[in-house]
Parts: structure tokens; C-alpha cells; sequence
């Protein structure tokens, strides 16, 4: 009886993602590019010099300074980072070491990270805060205060791809490493930041939705949507293109277990939904709620970004798995041969690939020892 | 003279005895999810390859540690993990294309095969001989290049 062959090894192989990073450094990613990215927009917005409108900035009395709020909606990324660092932390085996990750910025990206993101959330919380106190003596409006300010910048968009970096630079995970992470994230830290200063402006009135500046800002918003689109699938092309691993990872998000974050939180709500609300809203003059729900959207689809792409991602095999699937081919492919001669004798034709392919496998029975050493 | 492990996968019966015996010698504990060898199976066609650290030359873990607790021990090049400096962030574990280091879910650090100081207990209680702790001396070295070079063969064949 003769079946046709089917590849035990292959087919049979259990499709498992990592299972090392999960959630929680999910939320981490995100909050640190979301906060990255916002601070990005409201620094940019910063020093266009936008008119915001201070008649309804909201200002707070504490110990008899008034402090001005008026800056707050564009400048608060810092604390989404100072939040998201704690559950990288959090993750860790033991929690109170945390202190030492920093030891090995040389080669380690998550010391690198570590520095990125500690200079960041210095840097911002200090010009946060500058921009609330009151205080004469701190010179607000001087030029100096432009060096921290270009400082802080460059560490926001560091971090933001930093948050691509840190899983580029595994390189055993095909899915991972690639250029194109990166600046997927960057681009979603974009997109989302820039949602969430939209939702923080409007929220507190620093911007009336009919403002030019709110407008520019949200095509700038559906801009960077479209961008992100093209960059996720141009990733998601070249991943399933790259690898075999990286197939099996790209098949496990669209069509496997994790198809669910993929179309349900990638696609629906952070490109669909948040279209589609936006468009209804245009529609109803700029009505508030609408354009809520679709930011509101938007963020989490980010969130479902960092968490599909982790999820997803799955070990190249070793050479020695490798070894083994290549000899059971060949032994496969030997048994194949063999029964084709035998059909031969019977006055069928062999092809020449066929006995080609027994030299290889004779060479591969030879006995293969697989030391310990690479 | 430097010792190493070699593993033939061909002798292997997947018993997982050496799971067992690496996991009460580290632990004290009888659960193979804490031992530092693993038995990689495909039940559908008989093939066992017990797989421990293959203490590679460009090793990714030490790459990634932002410790420096995973490093090469300078004597003899052997990849050591300082249990005291490592905080159990899993980029090794994540970063090895092999597998290997283990995240110890009592102790919260990440483990790794360290021979048994010298004894490895895989080896002693493996019947088969399917690991084997043996001199990293000429004749085994050749053997090696001679294994790698008929693989880089094969690769290129089958490509």
C-alpha cells in the first residue's frame, strides 16, 4: 500500500511559543512607549510654540503657591514610563536586585534600557515639574532650559525604540529579530502617544475640538495609523518570509491560538474601530465622546500590539533538532527510493534525483556524534 | 585535562532518569522541571537528544546578561551563572538557541549545568552511555570537526 509521505517531524512538531516573557512585560512596553510618545508630541507642540488656551487651564493651590497646570496635558509622558519601569520589576526572579541591572551596559540591552529609561524619567519629571512650580528663581522662560529639554527629547525617542531593541536583540527568536521591530514600535509609541495627547488636551480643555492645532494633530494621529498599518504588515510579510520559525510565529498570530489578540485587539481595535469612530465623529461636528471611544480604542490596540508580538514569539530550533529532521528526510526519502527501485523492476521509470538522493542519505547514516561543544 | 559532555542521541531511550537524578543531586527535589538537562522528545518517531549547555564560544546569555552574573569562567571557558548577581530576568533563558539555562522556580534564579563540580550524575546513572563526560583532548576534538564538517556538508546539500 502506498501512501503518500508525510513529514512526522515536521508536522507532528508542537507549535510552542516563549512562555518567559508574558503579560506583564507587555504592559511594560507599552507604557513606556506610550509615555515615550507622548512626551515625543507635547515637546514638539512645546516648542512650536502652540497657543493653548490658558483660561481654562485648571490651577492648584498647595502651601499658598499657586501652581500652573497649563502644561501638564502636554508633558505628563514621564509618568506613564515612571509607572511602566515597576513592572519590569516586577517580572524580575528577585525583585530587590533590581539595582543591579545596570551592571552590564556593554553588551546587555537591558542594561542599556535600564540607563535610557532611568535618564528619561529623570530628565522629564524635572522639566514636569518645572513647568508646574511657580518659582521666580527657576527662570522658566531661559534658554538654558532648552539643554534638558533636548535631552529629554532624545531619551524619549530612545526609549521608544529601546522598546523594539530590547526584543531585537534576542537572536534566536526569528520573529524578534529584525529591523522592522523597532520601528514598529516607534511608530505605534507615536500613534498611541499622539492619541493620548489628543484625549489628555481635549479631556482638560487645552485644546477646543475645533482648535487648528487639535486638527493638525489628529491627521498627524491618522497619518501615523496608516503608517503603522503598512509597517505591521510589511513585518509580519518579511517575518513569515524570513524563517521557518518565523512562519510558524506569523501562522500562530493569524490563524492559530493567538488569533484572537491578533484580529480582535490588533486590527479591530486599534485600526478599525478607531477609523470608524473617527469618521462618525467628523460627521456629528466633533462630537467629544465619539473621538474618547476611538482614543480609548486606539490605546488598547496598542497594548494588544506589544502583547502579540510577544506572544507570538518562538525559538529557532537547534542545529541538532535541525540534524535530526534533515536525517529523518533523508531516511525517509531513502525508504521512498528503495520502494521505487523495487516498482522499477516492475517496469516503472526511476529518476535520476531518486538515486541522488540515496548517496545522501548513505552518507547520512554514517554515525553522527553531536558533541557538546557548537 | 578539560572534561565535557557528549551526548549520542542514537543510545538515547528517552528513560529521563538523568532529569531525575540531576534534579535530587541540584535540589534535593525529585521534579525534573528543576534538573539542568532536558530530554527534547518526538514521541512519533523515536528520537531522544538529551541537550545541557553546550557552553558555545560566542554565547548569547552572556551577551544579554545585564548583570554580568552569566559569564565566561576564565580557567577553563566554561559559561557560570553567580547565583548571588542574578536577579532572574529571563533574557538568557529567552536568549539561548539552545534551550538551556532553567528558570528555578523555588530558588527564583536561573540555573544552569555546572558538571556537578566534576561528577556529573547524569552520566553515572545513564545506562546507555547516552552522555558521556570525556577529556576535551585531540581525538575528541577531531571527532567534533570531523561531525561538524559532515554537517555543514549536509546542510549544503540539502539547500
Amino acid at each position: 500500500m502506498r501512501t503518500e509521505h508525510i513529514h512526522p517531524i515536521r508536522n507532528g512538531r508542537h507549535v510552542r511559543p516563549q512562555e518567559e516573557w508574558k503579560e506583564i512585560i507587555a504592559i511594560y512596553l507599552y507604557l513606556a512607549g506610550m509615555g515615550a510618545g507622548s512626551y515625543i508630541i507635547g515637546t514638539l507642540i512645546h516648542w512650536l510654540g502652540v497657543t493653548l488656551n490658558p483660561p481654562s487651564a485648571p490651577s492648584i493651590t498647595l502651601f499658598g503657591y499657586l501652581l500652573d497646570l497649563t502644561k501638564v496635558p502636554i508633558f505628563w509622558g514621564p509618568i506613564m514610563v515612571s509607572i511602566g519601569a515597576p513592572f519590569l520589576i516586577l517580572d524580575l526572579g528577585i525583585k530587590r536586585r533590581f539595582m543591579y541591572a545596570c551592571l552590564n551596559p556593554r553588551t546587555s540591552w537591558v542594561a542599556r534600557g535600564f540607563l535610557i529609561l532611568s535618564t528619561f524619567i529623570v530628565f522629564g519629571l524635572v522639566l514636569l515639574i518645572k513647568s508646574v512650580l511657580p518659582f521666580e528663581w527657576l527662570y522658566a522662560e531661559s534658554a538654558l532650559w532648552h539643554i534638558p529639554e533636548v535631552i529629554a527629547f532624545v531619551f524619549a525617542c530612545g526609549t521608544a525604540i529601546y522598546t523594539g531593541i530590547l526584543l531585537k536583540a534576542t537572536k534566536s527568536i526569528p520573529l524578534w529579530n529584525t529591523n522592522l521591530l523597532p520601528l514598529l514600535f516607534l511608530v505605534s509609541a507615536l500613534s498611541t502617544g499622539s492619541m493620548a495627547i489628543i484625549l489628555s488636551t481635549l479631556g482638560t480643555g487645552l485644546f477646543s475640538h475645533d482648535s487648528g492645532a487639535l486638527k493638525a494633530l489628529m491627521s498627524g494621529e491618522q497619518t501615523l495609523v496608516v503608517i503603522e498599518g503598512i509597517v505591521l504588515y510589511l513585518y509580519l510579510y518579511w517575518s513569515y518570509r524570513a524563517t521557518e520559525q518565523g512562519k510558524d510565529s506569523v501562522r500562530l498570530l493569524l490563524f492559530g491560538e493567538k488569533k484572537l489578540i491578533f484580529w480582535g485587539g490588533i486590527v479591530l481595535l486599534g485600526f478599525i474601530f478607531p477609523v470608524i469612530l473617527k469618521n462618525i465623529a467628523s460627521f456629528f461636528h466633533g462630537n467629544v465622546v465619539l473621538i474618547f471611544v476611538s482614543g480609548l480604542t486606539l490605546l488598547c490596540g496598542g497594548f494588544f500590539l506589544r502583547l502579540g508580538v510577544l506572544s507570538a514569539g518562538m525559538k529557532e530550533q537547534t542545529p541538532m533538532q535541525r540534524l535530526i529532521e534533515i536525517q529523518y528526510d533523508m531516511r525517509a526519502m531513502k525508504m521512498k527510493g528503495l520502494r521505487e527501485r523495487v516498482v522499477d523492476e516492475h517496469g516503472t521509470r526511476t529518476t535520476h534525483k531518486d538515486t541522488r538522493i540515496n548517496d545522501k542519505a548513505q552518507m547520512s547514516n554514517d554515525k553522527l556524534l553531536i558533541t557538546n561543544t557548537e | 585535562m578539560e572534561k565535557m559532555l557528549i551526548v549520542d542521541y542514537e543510545k538515547c531511550t528517552g528513560c529521563r532518569l538523568c532529569e531525575l537524578v540531576c534534579s535530587v543531586f541540584h535540589t534535593g527535589a525529585s521534579n525534573p522541571s528543576r534538573s539542568r538537562i532536558r530530554v527534547i522528545k518526538w514521541e512519533n518517531v523515536g528520537f531522544y537528544l538529551p541537550m545541557t549547555c553546550q557552553n558555545c564560544e560566542t554565547s548569547f546569555c552572556t551577551e544579554v546578561c545585564p548583570t554580568k552574573a552569566c559569564h565566561k569562567d576564565p580557567e577553563n571557558g566554561r559559561v557560570v551563572i553567580d547565583q548571588d548577581k542574578c536577579i532572574g530576568c529571563k533574557t538568557c533563558i529567552i536568549a539561548c538557541p539552545f534551550g538551556h539555562p532553567f528558570f528555578d522556580i523555588k530558588e527564583r534564579v536561573t540555573k544552569k549545568c555546572d558538571y556537578c563540580d566534576g561528577d556529573p550524575q547524569c552520566v553515572s546513572f545513564c545506562d546507555m552511555k547516552a552522555v558521556d563526560y570525556v577529556d576535551a583532548d585531540k581525538v575528541q576534538m577531531a571527532k567534533k570537526r570531523e561531525v561538524a564538517n559532515k554537517f555543514v556538508d549536509l546542510m549544503k546539500q540539502v539547500r
